[in-house]
């Protein structure tokens, strides 16, 4: 008989590496032959994406300037993942982050090594306060946590806006767009690339050694994989929920402080761009494990800052979009795909049943 | 066509000469990394045969059912179909080609009312269908097959035996000519066993065919017309029902004797019975979420070096009586005593840590986490003390250590940790559980069905296990359904009946009648009860 495909229950990391690493170079093939038909020069426009994210000193610094909050809401949505709670509000919770962190930068005096911790702690509580009330309807009443989470995202940001010019607005301009320079910011460490960048770096490590070598990353897997068995164990399953949502809702705000003290340095409408909402496409493309969160979130990162590219280039920003679309949607194929494999069926000579012969 | 007179309605109807089987498999092959599931199996089914096929655990049985469900393609050999080569891509192959399943593990959505899921992913499904037209069609379905279903019922609502007619009725209203049932009897009452066996007769004596999976092999010999067994992953023959005993099918499955001993003979030096209870239930009291007793008034002690025997058919509160002993469910009235002190109200980590087992009733779902690995499931009971659990740590290294250690001491044979839970078969999986059970049982272990869908040999072996348990001092429940098991082991066998304890009685003296009028809910005048429901 000939060779058929068959598919396979389990995929060793190393095929599924194979075939996602595939599925990226097809999406971007596929790029490229959109752009040539546009009437664009595909190897012009690759030469200077790659002379402006890797190729170069200001492309790398561009890069992990976009990488550091990635890493962050990447990881915010992966380990509520881990649990089986999907936080789609990372987007909201940086926001809250960045508001807290905001107000201390702005209304409270003090020299830089002591307000920088502030701004922190002060973010990370916003940003948990701002998944509480979801992560409290979900642990303990069953609420669905999609739409609660998401839903508070379009809160946050208005009330962004809302600050931005309103209340806090720049009286030193007077201009109605953002709040004035933050007094202190994070410090450099090489180029525009701030401490926020091996910070979100050593968190995700930290988080990856968290999930899987202590106690209570194994509770969270338990409870993640199956809740009943789980209870069974005795492990307090909504107190774990709570636990991880309100690390989740931390870690995002982190995220929103580093982009407004780090990067922007003035709390503004739109400050998150989106990037809540590429964590979810991180998570996504982690599959659960806190240390593919480093992958994911460079390619995430490298198309973000390919699009920048692509956007000087008369491009529509709508690009960037529709390729993070390709790309995920090529590496869910190569998942799927990555199962088969084919096998030969060796005939084997056919013998007539067994009947009733012998006798037990 | 059939000549009524001398046939009778339900028999196995008279087939032509001639006739090709409805299914035959030739030097059928499966491998697994590192597992042979099957190897060269042939095998014919002929239409209006119920045909056993038995086989130790992880004998290969689900695996080649897969195979010829078009679940897994085979590694080698054909399938044959009515006479012609056939190869099933795909599971929806198998349906179109008139073969349906019903597995081990139910596939039903629980969300879903009775009526949905029969419609689920069925061709004839109306385009437009409202809740009102499934039902009706369901209650259609249902009379014309005969088997009574609530068409409107949510499936997580429904006892083992009705989610199984679910599951039977999907796959006879898609044609099945050919039907496959994974050990069907594992979670079903008598009762419920009987309607099961009446329907089947009446489907083969149709001219269809019936391939059924069992560990219990009076059943087998009670249904079937022939049986193949499986060893290894190799069929070892094929014999008329007629010919067979059930000492001789045990024999050829296991490919060596099983003695049977008197388990309920202590052995020498064994512990005597602790005259004071380690565990014990005053006055308990259980309501589900609608407020109705699911346990009323058990009053119960829990000896160690005993083994208490609870009879019962299923759905009486065995369910609440295990959960509540094992600290996973909170009484509404009463108390539960550990050592003669109230013990912590439903902390199933508490009670780990005191020493109280549980191998529980449903494995899979409550037991296990299926798509983790051997590893993961193995340390759920000791992941939080030494080795594994240190300083808040999970120590992985010796979590597999454990799991070795385990998976040895269960004589299960598995390709390597790694491996998901749920590729294991369904006897292993429940081996795996009672060794971790058995580890953290130092006090009492509540064993709910612990022999359910595991081959004759194994359960000689799990049988075992409670009696050395028994013999080193530990408590021991003992939940079942098996009405001789519990008179070989048990020590005192309580019945449940509507969440009451009926009575406790001596198992020296019982007899089974008794047992069964207590079960039925009949009161206990002139029975040998010792004290009248109270233990
Ligand atoms: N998907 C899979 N991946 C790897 N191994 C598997 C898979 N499915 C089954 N196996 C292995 O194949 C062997 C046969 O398993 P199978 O489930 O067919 O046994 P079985 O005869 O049905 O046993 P039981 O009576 O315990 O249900 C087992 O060793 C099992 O671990
Ligand atoms: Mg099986």
């Amino acid at each position: 008989m000939a060779g058929t495909l068959q598919r396979q229950p389990t995929v060793t990391p190393a095929r599924r590496l194979a075939w996602r690493a595939g599925a990226v170079v097809t999406a971007l093939a596929i790029t490229t032959l959109f752009l040539a038909l546009s009437g664009r020069d595909p190897r012009l426009l690759a030469d200077l994406v790659v002379r402006s994210t890797v190729g170069s000193r200001f492309g790398l610094e561009d890069l992990a300037l976009f990488l550091t909050p990635l890493l962050l809401t990447g990881a915010a949505v992966t380990v509520t993942g881990r649990i089986g709670v999907w936080n789609i509000g990372a987007e909201g919770q940086f926001y809250a982050g960045a508001i807290g962190a905001t107000a201390i930068g702005l209304f409270l005096p003090g020299p830089s090594w002591l307000l920088l911790p502030l701004m922190a702690a002060s973010g990370i509580a916003c940003g948990m306060g701002w998944i509480l009330v979801p992560a409290l309807a979900r642990a303990y009443a069953g609420v669905n946590e999609i739409i609660t989470t998401l839903l508070l995202n379009f809160v946050a940001g208005l009330l962004t806006t809302y600050l931005a010019v309103g209340p806090w607005h720049d009286r030193v301009t007077g201009a109605l767009a953002s709040t004035g320079r933050l007094p202190v910011r994070i410090p450099e460490i090489w180029g525009v690339v701030h401490w926020g960048f091996p910070i979100a770096l050593a968190i995700v490590l930290g988080l990856a050694w968290l999930t899987t070598r202590t106690r209570w990353g194994y509770q969270i897997t338990i409870g993640g994989a199956n809740e009943q068995a789980a209870r069974y164990a005795g492990i307090p399953v909504r107190a774990r929920i709570l636990g991880v949502m309100l690390l989740s809702g931390g870690l995002a705000a982190l995220a929103g402080m580093f982009e407004v003290a780090g990067t922007v340095h003035r709390l503004q409408g739109g400050l998150a761009n989106n990037f809540g909402y590429f964590g979810i496409v991180v998570a996504v493309l982690a599959r659960g494990s806190c240390l593919n969160v480093l992958p994911a979130a460079l390619l995430m990162a490298f198309i973000l800052n390919a699009g920048i590219v692509l956007q000087t280039q008369q491009l529509t920003s709508s690009a960037v979009l529709a390729i993070t679309g390709l790309v995920l949607f090529m590496i869910a194929i190569a998942d799927e795909l990555a199962h088969y494999r084919p096998v030969t069926i060796r005939p084997v000579t056919p013998r007539p049943a067994t009947s009733a012969e012998a006798r037990p | 066509m059939t000549d009524l007179r001398h046939t009778q309605p339900d028999a196995p109807p008279p087939i032509a000469p001639g006739t090709p089987p409805i299914l035959q498999l030739q030097g059928i092959c499966k491998y697994f990394p590192g597992v042979i599931a099957n190897q060269d199996v042939s095998l014919d089914i002929a239409p209006g045969e119920i045909h056993a096929l038995l086989g130790e655990n992880g004998a290969g049985k689900s695996t080649l059912m897969n195979v010829v469900t078009g679940i897994y393609q085979p590694d080698g050999g054909e399938i044959i179909l009515n006479g012609y080569g056939q190869s099933l891509a795909a599971p929806q192959d198998a349906i179109r080609a008139g073969i349906g399943m019903v597995h081990q593990h139910f596939k039903l959505v629980p969300a879903f009312t009775v009526a949905e899921n029969i419609h689920l992913g069925w061709r004839e499904t109306p385009f437009r269908a409202s809740a009102k037209t499934l039902e009706a069609r369901t209650r259609a379905l249902s009379d014309r097959f005969g088997f009574s279903v609530r068409p409107d019922a949510i499936v997580a609502d429904l006892s083992a035996g009705e989610q199984q007619r679910v599951e039977i009725l999907r796959v006879l209203a898609r044609q099945a000519r050919l039907l496959i049932l994974d050990e069907p009897t594992a979670v079903l009452t008598p009762a419920e066993t009987r309607d099961l066996f009446r329907a089947l007769r009446a489907f083969r004596a149709q001219g269809n065919a019936v391939i059924l999976i069992s560990h219990k092999l009076d059943e087998v010999i009670d249904i079937s017309d022939r049986i193949s067994i499986l060893r290894a992953g190799r069929n070892v023959g094929t014999y008329r029902t007629a010919d067979c005993t059930a000492a001789g099918l045990a024999t050829l499955m296991v490919g060596r004797e099983i003695v049977r001993r008197d388990l309920r003979a202590r052995a020498p030096g064994a512990a005597p019975i602790a005259p004071a209870p380690v565990l014990s239930l005053r006055a308990a009291t259980c309501r589900d979420p609608r407020g109705v007793e699911t346990l009323r008034d058990v009053t119960l002690d829990l000896h160690g070096g005993e083994i208490l025997g609870i009879a019962g058919v299923a759905g009486n509160g065995q369910r609440e009586l295990t959960q509540v002993l094992t600290g996973m469910m909170p009484l509404s009235a009463g108390e539960i005593l550990l050592d003669g002190t109230p013990a912590p109200l439903a902390d199933p980590a508490a009670f780990a840590r005191a020493g109280i087992g549980h191998i529980p009733e449903d494995r899979l779902r409550s037991g296990l986490a299926p798509s983790l690995d051997i590893t993961d499931n193995m340390a759920l009971r000791e992941y939080d003390r030494p080795p594994i659990g240190r300083h808040g740590l999970y120590d992985r290294a010796a979590a597999a250590r454990l799991a070795g250690t385990i998976v040895e001491a269960a004589e299960v044979r598995v390709p390597d940790l790694a491996t998901p839970i749920r590729n294991l078969s369904g006897g292993n999986q429940q081996r795996l559980v009672a060794r971790r059970e058995i580890r953290i049982a130092s006090r009492v272990l509540v064993a709910a069905y612990p022999s359910r869908g595991l081959d004759i040999g194994a359960i000689a072996t799990v049988l075992r296990y409670l009696t050395e348990l028994r013999d080193q001092g530990v408590a021991v429940v003992l939940v079942s359904e098996d009405l001789e098991e519990l008179l070989n082991v048990a020590d005192r066998i309580g019945v449940l009946f509507h969440g009451r304890l009926m009575a406790t009685i001596d198992a020296a003296t019982a007899d089974m009648e008794t047992i069964g009028l207590l079960m039925g809910g009949r009161s206990t005048q002139n029975s040998p009860a010792r004290d009248g429901g109270q233990a």
